[in-house]
C-alpha cells in the first residue's frame, strides 16, 4: 500500500501497543519488542554477574549485593518469616527487575524511531519502542502469574485442602451439625463464612485487575505525560519529567513486587491462625512506599 | 468485557509471549546470578557472624585470661611478700646471732689479750727483776770492789737480796 507523506502524521500515544511487524499471523508489538530487549538486557546482566562473581565484590556485584540484601530485608518485613522470604524472594526480585527494565526502556529517547503506517484516520507514526509495561498484555501476564503463583505457593505451604477451603469453605459448613447445639449462631455464621470464601474467588480476579491496571496506568500515564511535555516544549522541559518517570519506574516495580510478596504470604498463611498485627505491618510498609 | 478487550487490544498470544519472557528472565536471572549471589551473601553473612562470635568468645577468653593472670599475679605477689618477710626475719635472726657470736668472739679475744698481756707483764717483771738483780750485783761488785771484804760483801748481798 502506498503512503502519501504529504498528509499529517499522527503521533498520538495509543492505549494499546501497536504491531510493528507480523510473523505468521502473530502481531509483534512495540511493547513486546521492548520486553524482548528487557529479557536480553537481564540475560546479559545475569551472565556478566555470574562470570564476574568474586568473593571480594567489584562495583557491579557490590550494587547487586546491596539491592538484593535490601530487597531480602524488605521481604522479611512483609513475610515476618525468613524461611518464607527465601522461597518467595527469587520470584519477587525477578518481577522487580523485569518490570524495572521494561519501565526504563520505555523512557529511552529512541521512541523517535519507528514506522509510518496508513490507518483508518490517516497516517500514524508507530514507534519501535514502547515500554513493555505500557502494554496491558504484559501487566495482565505478570498479574495472572502472581495470583496463580500465590495460590500454588499456598498449596505447597499449607496444603491443598486448606487452600481450597479459603475459597469454597466446606469445612465451616461441615461444622454446623457438630456445633449447632453449643452455638446456635453457627447456622448464621457458617453460611456467611462460606459466602465470604466465594467472594475470595472474585477477590482473586480483582487482584489480577488491580495489579495489572495499576502498573499499566502508571507507566502509560508517564508516557503520555512525556509525550505531552515534549509536544509542548521540546528538549529541556521534559528532562525533569524523565527523571520523575525513572523514579516512578522504580516505585511501580517495587509496589508490584511487594504486593506479590504480600499475596504469596497471605496464601502461605493459615486463616485459622492469624498473626497479630501482621496485616497492619504490611499496610504500613505499603503506605510508607 | 469485549469492549475492554477491544479497547486495550488484549491478546492472549501476547500474554503467553510475556509469560514466556518472564519465565526466561526467572530461569536466567535465578540460575545464573541470584542463586550464586544469594549463596555468596549467605556465606559472607555466616563468615561475619562466625567472626563476631569468635571475637566475642575471644574477648571472653581474654577476660578470663586477664582474670587468671591477675589472680596468679596477686598470688605470686603474696607468695613473694611472704618469702620476703620470712627471708627478712631469718636474715635478722641470723644477723642477731652473728652479732652475738661476734661480740662473744671479740670479748673472748679481749679476754685472751688481757690474759696474754698479764702473763707477758708477769714474765717481763720477773725477767726485769732477774736482770735488775744481776745488774745491781754487777754494779755493786764494781763499786765496792776490793774495799769491802768478802764476808761483808756477802752480807750486803744477802741484805740487798732480802730487800728486793
Amino acid at each position: 500500500m502506498e503512503i502519501n507523506l504529504s498528509q499529517n502524521i499522527s503521533h498520538n500515544t495509543t492505549l494499546f501497543a501497536e504491531p510493528v511487524f507480523h510473523y505468521q499471523g502473530f502481531a509483534i508489538t512495540n511493547a513486546l519488542l521492548v520486553s524482548w530487549l528487557a529479557v536480553l538486557v537481564l540475560m546479559i546482566l545475569a551472565l556478566v554477574l555470574r562470570f564476574k562473581l568474586r568473593e571480594i565484590p567489584n562495583k557491579l556485584q557490590n550494587i547487586f549485593e546491596i539491592i538484593i540484601d535490601g530487597a531480602l530485608n524488605l521481604c522479611d518485613q512483609v513475610t515476618n518469616n525468613r524461611e518464607i522470604s527465601i522461597k518467595i524472594f527469587p520470584i519477587a526480585i525477578c518481577v522487580f527487575f523485569f518490570i524495572l527494565v521494561n519501565n526504563w526502556l520505555g523512557l529511552l529517547p529512541l521512541g523517535g524511531f519507528g514506522i509510518i503506517e496508513q490507518a483508518e484516520h490517516g497516517l500514524v507514526f508507530i514507534p519501535f519502542l514502547r515500554g513493555g509495561t505500557a502494554d496491558i498484555n504484559t501487566t495482565i501476564a505478570l498479574a495472572i502469574m502472581a495470583v496463580i503463583g500465590a495460590n500454588i505457593f499456598g498449596i505447597f505451604s499449607i496444603g491443598i485442602w486448606k487452600t481450597f477451603n479459603k475459597y469454597v469453605n466446606l469445612k465451616v459448613l461441615g461444622q454446623i451439625p457438630a456445633k449447632i447445639w453449643k452455638e446456635p449462631t453457627v447456622v448464621i455464621v457458617a453460611p456467611i463464612t462460606f459466602f465470604v470464601g466465594l467472594i475470595e474467588i472474585v477477590g482473586e480476579f480483582a487482584k489480577v485487575a488491580s495489579l495489572s491496571f495499576r502498573l499499566f496506568g502508571n507507566v502509560f500515564a508517564g508516557e503520555v505525560l512525556l509525550v505531552s511535555m515534549t509536544a509542548l516544549v521540546a528538549y529541556l522541559i521534559p528532562v525533569p519529567f524523565i527523571f520523575l518517570e525513572i523514579l516512578v519506574g522504580v516505585i511501580q516495580a517495587l509496589i508490584f513486587s511487594i504486593l506479590l510478596v504480600v499475596y504469596f504470604t497471605i496464601a502461605a498463611s493459615d486463616h485459622e491462625e492469624p498473626e497479630e498485627g501482621h496485616v497492619d505491618k504490611v499496610s504500613k510498609i505499603i503506605n510508607n512506599i | 468485557m469485549e469492549s475492554i478487550i477491544a479497547t486495550f487490544h488484549i491478546d492472549w498470544k501476547i500474554i503467553i509471549a510475556q509469560v514466556i519472557n518472564f519465565g526466561v528472565v526467572v530461569v536466567v536471572l535465578y540460575f545464573f546470578a541470584l542463586k550464586f549471589l544469594i549463596k555468596l551473601l549467605n556465606e559472607r553473612a555466616e563468615k561475619i557472624s562466625k567472626g563476631i562470635n569468635d571475637a566475642k568468645s575471644n574477648a571472653i577468653l581474654l577476660q578470663k585470661t586477664k582474670a587468671e593472670y591477675e589472680t596468679v599475679l596477686a598470688k605470686a605477689r603474696t607468695e613473694a611478700n611472704t618469702i620476703f618477710q620470712e627471708g627478712k626475719k631469718e636474715a635478722e635472726h641470723k644477723k642477731a646471732l652473728m652479732l652475738e657470736d661476734t661480740k662473744k668472739q671479740v670479748s673472748s679475744m679481749i679476754e685472751n689479750g688481757k690474759k696474754t698481756l698479764e702473763n707477758e707483764k708477769i714474765k717481763m717483771v720477773a725477767q726485769a727483776k732477774g736482770e735488775i738483780v744481776s745488774v745491781a750485783v754487777k754494779i755493786a761488785e764494781k763499786l765496792l770492789g776490793e774495799r769491802v771484804n768478802t764476808p761483808l760483801n756477802e752480807q750486803t748481798i744477802k741484805e740487798l737480796n732480802n730487800l728486793l
